[in-house]
């Protein structure tokens, strides 16, 4: 095949039928990774603060299922989802959403460990400085705690989302055409061009985790590094931040 | 959904489950020393070796697991030549006096490569974290007890890296387990994939899927005590002053 | 305030409940303008993406095609292997299984079906001389797809056989050219077709033997006795005016590229 004839192919690939069907390939990838880092961000920072406030019974329970979507493989909770809520619920959930929703649950879930870490960190002093003040716990983690632990946060946030983008690829085990399915689907019609088919899939998405991670990390730090004369990067890896499938 | 699973398909999920410890197990072994070998690696002195390194993770970091597996069962075995491919599918037997080791199939092999590779750049992040972890006093001390460079990274750097690293890299192990999960998607019958085929001859959606979740939760528990065992014994022995 | 609220609450439940009672599946296709088909993207001739549009087409996909035009409405259509088939219909993610959906007893507790649209056996493809009789395969490692009968099938009547599952069809030709199966199985018409579009046909040959003799249907979700009705009657109708043939001669025929004689018309009476 000469090379003007994989175009539309590549087409095919980046795009899927859009606008002739659905979005698809690896702009809907795109799509599905914005979706699930913003949903599980709010999930995340609500269950930190949740069971960083909590106590008791309330905060074991929330431990409980914190863990308990820590601990379940991403393609298993995929199943749950696509399989089993619509039958449990009666509700008509479509593929795209069960996907978005899983991903959001087991980002969310790492991401409320990595916020009680964080607001546990800024903890003892800020909070006992700002209760001293008159604030209620409620505005002290509002006004003082928060800001300080997003800062440390922040690392595992892009972590996360960085995973996040490869997990999306888990989509084409439930028949959505993200860029994985489509590549399949023409990898099964060529038939003899395995190698340079994965090849390039990998490539692709190599260079959208890069790039993510390369703007996080010039958009961060570069506000630190005009407020602090001496810090230094605080994007790197943080590889014992738990994600889902880091 | 009211029913228990017959004892055949018991049957199907329980060797599934062992093929996915046996499975975890095997890249665990071979993760750990590979990754020990990356850190080294990016530690050394060495620019090109270094290099080398760092390409390695950022290849085999940000692309999906999913992606690599394909790649290695369906892709790489077309790269190799096809008296290599006949010799790793006929079944080949090694017998140890009562033990017969049976040769895996491909799909096992290939998951194993596959995972490997994925798992080594973390489980390297992880020891390189650890070494990094170790403060410079202990440089220093060594160095001035007359140790060698060797001698110091032997008897003091080390055991304290391993030290530091070993509650992320119990998060690594379970990783593992859980990434064992993918494998399905190249045919090896593991957990997912015979939960998959219960559910399909069956129709017992609940159950099937059910008894995996429980299944991989429960065996994410077991690391996860022998972590906090592993971590009380270590306080014990912080404070006898042993190492 | 409460008991306002309250009593809104109640009319309302009441009115869903009432609707719910009479609406049911052909309704709400009529009522979306939609008709929501799973078929397979990776099994020509039934279904397949064509590369030069990018759209899914297929022997599957045309016989979908005549339902949603005799309802009236929008076809839209759903990418599936044969693992996802029955799971899509049951979370009703589709209105319609079109993709080869082979009948049998297990299945039928799940989803009712159409009258039967096309008559297979599962035959196999192996390596050019390596598989001349069905015993052979108690000893050899067999690629299948999952979720589909030819599995079952295999592992009910040859069961020193190993079976691998894979996704679909083509992944495991894909092990069968590396070398890591050494026998495929799948219905025979796929089989024949499959082989037809390969580029290194010459290596491979399907096996002269079947080992069933299965009917495929429509997938419809179970209890829609209207919309089974209304498939039953466009397949017959197809049948009764030639348009079955006419389908079956432009991925069958003898000027397509897998020529198969039509065994099977839509109303046969079927070999049990």
């Amino acid at each position: 095949m000469s090379a003007l004839d994989w175009l539309p192919t590549l087409r095919y690939l980046l795009l899927g039928t859009f606008p002739n069907g659905p979005l698809g390939g690896a702009a809907l990838t795109l799509v599905m990774s914005v979706v699930s880092a913003l949903l599980s961000a709010l999930v995340g920072l609500a269950g930190g603060i949740a069971l960083s406030m909590t106590r008791g019974a309330v905060h074991l329970a929330l431990t409980a299922v914190v863990g308990f979507f820590r601990a379940i493989p991403v393609l298993m909770l995929i199943f749950w989802t696509f399989f089993l809520m619509p039958m449990l619920l009666h509700i008509d959930v479509p593929g795209l959403a069960t996907v978005v929703c899983a991903l959001a649950l087991i980002g969310g879930a790492y991401l409320s460990h990595s916020v009680q870490a964080g607001i546990a960190a800024v903890r003892a002093g800020q909070e006992q400085a700002a209760l001293s003040l008159g604030l209620t716990r409620w505005q002290a983690l509002r006004y003082v705690l928060l800001p300080q632990a997003v800062r440390i946060m922040t690392p595992s946030f892009v972590n996360q989302w960085v995973s996040l983008i490869k997990d999306t690829s888990l989509a084409y085990i439930v028949g959505v055409p993200e860029f994985t399915f489509l590549a399949n689907q023409v990898n099964n019609r060529l038939m003899v061009y395995p190698v340079q088919i994965f090849l390039f899939v990998g490539l692709v998405y190599l260079l959208l985790c890069s790039a993510l991670q390369f703007c996080a990390t010039r958009l961060l730090d570069g506000r630190w590094r005009r407020n602090t004369p001496d810090a230094h990067s605080r994007i790197t890896r943080f590889p014992h931040v738990q994600s889902a499938d880091s | 959904m009211s029913n228990w699973l017959e004892p055949k398909y018991v049957g199907w999920l329980a060797h599934g489950f062992l093929m996915t410890l046996l499975l975890s197990a095997c890249v665990i072994v071979s993760a750990t020393l590979l990754g020990f070998t990356l850190a080294m690696a990016r530690n050394a002195r060495n620019g090109f070796v270094t290099r080398v390194a760092v390409l390695y993770v950022l290849v085999f970091r940000n692309s999906p697991l999913l992606v690599q597996l394909l790649f290695w069962y369906f892709g790489a075995a077309t790269l190799l030549p096809q008296s290599w491919m006949e010799w790793l599918n006929t079944p080949h037997t090694l017998s140890l006096w009562t033990f017969t080791l049976a040769w895996p199939p491909f799909e096992f092999v290939a998951g194993w490569i596959g995972l490997t590779c994925y798992a080594t750049t973390f489980v390297g992040e992880e020891f390189r974290a650890g070494m990094r972890g170790v403060k410079d006093g202990q440089y220093q001390a060594a160095a001035a007890l007359g140790l060698a460079p060797f001698g110091t990274f032997r008897h003091v750097i080390l055991p304290q890296a391993i030290r530091i690293a070993t509650p992320p890299l119990a998060g690594q192990y379970m990783n593992i387990v859980k990434n064992s999960s993918l494998t399905m998607a190249i045919g090896l019958a593991e957990l997912s994939y015979t939960s998959r085929q219960v559910d399909t001859e069956t129709f017992k959606t609940f159950q099937a899927f059910g008894a995996a979740t429980v299944l991989y939760i429960a065996t994410i528990a077991a690391i996860e005590v022998g972590l906090l065992l592993w971590k009380r014994r270590s306080a014990h022995a912080w404070q006898r002053g042993t190492v | 305030m409460k008991i306002r609220f309250a009593g809104a609450v109640i009319m309302g439940l009441m009115l869903a409940a009432s609707s719910a009672a009479h609406a049911d599946r052909l309704d709400d296709i009529k009522k979306a303008g939609v008709l929501r088909v799973a078929t397979f993207d990776s099994n020509p001739p039934f279904g397949f993406v064509d590369p030069k549009n990018n759209q899914i087409v297929g022997l599957d996909v045309d016989y979908a095609r005549a339902v949603a035009d005799k309802l009236g409405v929008k076809l839209e259509i759903q990418p599936t292997n044969p693992a996802n088939r029955i799971a899509f219909l049951k979370s009703g993610k589709v209105d319609l299984v079109f993709a080869n959906f082979t009948i049998t007893d297990e299945r039928k507790k799940e989803v009712d079906f159409s009258t039967p649209y096309f008559a297979s056996g599962t035959q196999f493809i192996a390596k050019k001389g390596v598989l001349k009789t069905p015993q052979q395969l108690n000893s050899l490692r067999v690629g299948a797809d999952k979720g589909t009968t030819n599995e079952q099938q295999v592992r009910a009547q040859f069961p020193g056989a190993t079976i691998v599952a894979y996704d679909d069809t083509p992944f495991a030709f894909a092990a069968l050219r590396t070398g890591n199966v050494q026998a495929i199985t799948q219905d025979g018409p796929k089989l024949v077709a499959l082989l037809a579009n390969v580029p290194d046909k010459a290596n491979y040959e399907i096996s002269p033997f079947t080992i069933s003799n299965d009917y495929e249907g429509v997938g419809v979700p179970k209890g829609e006795t209207r919309l089974l009705n209304v498939v039953d009657d466009t397949l017959k109708g197809l049948e009764a005016n030639g348009t079955a043939g006419k389908i079956y001669d432009q991925w069958f025929g003898p000027t397509s590229r897998a020529p198969l004689p039509r065994l099977f018309k839509i109303g046969d009476p079927q070999k049990s």
